[in-house]
């Protein structure tokens, strides 16, 4: 079976010396569809860095990335945005949601920006956001909902394009233990029903729902 | 979305807009004033023939030259016979003197020209007939009257003035033509002393003129009246040594050239026209600069909205919005901003005819002025709302994401 995300050797830094700092230093794995992923590692560690290149919202300075076998170098930011909008869907730990738009608009945006038409788009934005629990939501702005129900937003938003892979950065870090754990469980649903997950924490007990732990420490990375 | 973040803030769009709103307005007004200037232009001089010359005492020498640099009426005439490319003179004495009914009465502009002065500046009878040299070798105290007057003096109704008596200076006329209205304010020709509308003067015959009205023109007692002439080329393609040939007997007679000025028609309208084109260009260039203050106001507004987005734009950047989607939404943006404000000048521009109405400006509304107007606006909009738009598309998504 082909890789999802394949790391070869990858690098990346930040700012100039004497205060450069190495985020990441020659890292190399490999995730599978199908599983569901966390990457553990304490604050400083090169973890977002990682997420945020798995994720091509930041580019490595070297090394090989490749998103289900294509390799990512050489590519024009047309490929990049297209892949964002087909390959991923991104949750956040502080949602990014757009306050000005409701919840309907907000999740049918990825659609949007693949040319679906309005319509189309709300139709299936409305099934999605019923299928996290938001029934009732549907016209409610960011402002006017709880942290659990605006992560489930962003969930919907990541769900709606039918994305192979999740991925999810400290999803719960803003949220309580209770509304974690609820958020923690939709995603193992989502992994049941053929998702791939990788998802970022620094909390052990998270980071154990996942099938498989990746720790980062200091800009390495170290296999359970 | 697009129209979703523009109407977020009104207000701001609308202030934004303001400046487009004017800049467009400019323009239109400008190009129907510039229009209606060249109309006036073409249509004063429409009824000048172009083999005409004007001979018009120099302005500015009226009152130093000496009383020996007089052209009379007598040596004028002369022209006729004596210079190869003129066909006929045309002379014409003006003074400003009371005219009036039983009724009213108003002091106007009154010419006394010859037959051939009629014919030369084709001044046309619509009611009654003009005089003719008959008339003023007899006397015949006939009166030609402008539209204008005409309509004054017989209360609207030009057509009944035919045969009427009007009191000139004392004496007793007798109404026998009106002349069509031609508006404007030029007149004949713009080189007489004190142009105004034929529409506005009386016409009696030269000798009657002399005798009643002006008085005698003479090199030893000149009255401060002026004569002015009008030539007539025999031929279209000899207009230029016509009036060599008058500068020359003009020299010749009086001793100097200068104290004349001799313009043919082609010459005044071409003049005429450059001063209509140049003050319009002004015009026109202090619209532009006005939509180009306005753009920078666009692209003000727009840099502005480009920070307060930047994590909205992260945000869509992260779910695949592409570099195109982004600078298009900022382009349509600006866009937008000035069509309405393209289109909201154009609709003022639609009450411009009745303010200028009340005013001495003339206004010609016309479609060209509004295409030209909205067109600058969008031009506008979308030239200074480029760089913001280019700068919002290509900011990094993980930068964007985390501006604070």
């Amino acid at each position: 079976m082909e890789p999802l995300i394949e790391f070869k050797n990858i690098n990346k830094t930040f700012g100039r010396e004497p205060n450069l700092v190495h985020a990441l230093k020659d890292v190399s794995f490999k995730i599978y569809p199908g599983e569901f992923v966390a990457i553990l590692g304490p604050s400083g560690s090169g973890k977002t860095t990682l997420m945020n290149i798995v994720g091509l919202i930041d580019k490595p300075d070297d090394g090989g990335l490749y998103i289900d076998g294509l390799n990512m170098g050489d590519k024009p930011d047309k490929v990049y945005s297209k892949l964002r909008n087909q390959k991923i869907g991104f949750v956040f730990q502080k949602f990014n949601l757009i306050s000005k738009y409701d919840a309907l608009y907000n999740v049918a945006l990825p659609l949007l920006h693949r040319g679906k038409s309005y319509k189309e788009a709300k139709e299936a934005a409305a099934i999605t956001l019923d299928r996290v629990g938001l029934e009732n939501r549907h016209h409610h702005k960011p402002n006017e909902l709880s942290g659990g129900q605006q992560q489930r937003v962003a969930i919907a938003r990541a769900l709606v394009g039918e994305s192979p892979l999740i991925l999810a950065d400290e999803p719960t870090g803003a949220l309580d233990k209770k509304t974690g754990g609820e958020i923690l469980d939709l995603f193992e649903d989502l992994n049941g029903q053929g998702k791939t997950i990788v998802m970022i924490t620094h909390d052990l007990d998270i980071a154990s729902k996942a099938k498989r732990i990746i720790r980062v420490d200091d800009g390495r990375i170290f296999e359970d | 979305m697009v129209i979703i973040s523009i109407l977020s803030n009104k207000f701001r769009v609308f202030l934004t807009s303001l400046g487009i709103i004017i800049g467009s307005l400019t323009i239109i007004l400008v190009v129907g004033i510039g229009k209606a200037g060249e109309t006036a232009v073409s249509e004063q001089y429409s009824r000048l023939s172009v083999e005409s010359i004007t001979i018009a005492k120099t302005k500015g020498m009226g009152q130093s030259s000496t009383s020996t640099e007089i052209l009379l009426k007598d040596d004028a005439m002369n022209m006729a016979e004596v210079l190869t490319y003129v066909k006929s003179v045309g002379v014409s004495t003006r003074v400003v003197a009371d005219i009036g009914t039983n009724g009213v009465s108003s002091a106007i502009t009154i010419q006394g020209i010859n037959e051939e002065y009629a014919d030369i500046t084709r001044l046309e009878v619509v009611h009654g007939d003009m005089f003719t040299n008959e008339d003023s070798l007899m006397r015949n105290k006939y009166v030609v009257l402008g539209s204008n007057v005409a309509d004054s003096l017989f209360d609207g109704d030009p057509a009944g003035a035919v045969g009427e008596k009007v009191m000139i200076k004392g004496s007793t006329f007798e109404v026998v033509g009106v002349l069509d209205s031609v508006g404007g304010s030029g007149g004949i020709s713009t080189s007489q002393a004190d142009s105004g509308s034929v529409d506005d003067m009386a016409f009696i015959p030269y000798d009657v003129a002399v005798k009643y009205t002006s008085g005698t023109v003479s090199r030893s007692s000149s009255s401060g009246n002026q004569l002015t002439y009008v030539a007539l080329a025999d031929d279209i393609g000899n207009v230029e040594m016509a009036v060599a040939e008058i500068k020359d007997y003009i020299q010749e007679t009086i001793g100097t050239d200068a104290a004349y000025t001799v313009t043919d028609a082609g010459n005044v309208l071409e003049s005429a026209q450059a001063t209509a084109k140049t003050l319009s260009s002004l015009l026109l260039a202090v619209a532009v600069i006005v939509l180009a203050v306005s753009g920078i106001g666009i692209m003000n507004v727009l840099m502005v909205a480009v920070q307060e987005r930047t994590r909205e734009i992260g945000i869509l950047k992260s779910i695949g919005a592409s570099r195109k989607t982004i600078m298009t939404e900022f382009l349509l943006e600006a866009a937008m901003i000035s069509v309405f404000g393209g289109i909201l000048g154009a609709l003022l521009s639609l009450g411009a005819p009745w303010i200028f109405s009340m005013s001495t400006i003339a206004y010609e509304p016309s479609l060209g002025g509004i295409a030209l107007g909205m067109g600058f606006s969008v031009a506008t909009g979308i030239f200074f709302g480029f760089y913001p738009a280019a700068k919002a598309s290509g900011l990094e998504p993980i930068t964007a994401l985390n501006y604070e």
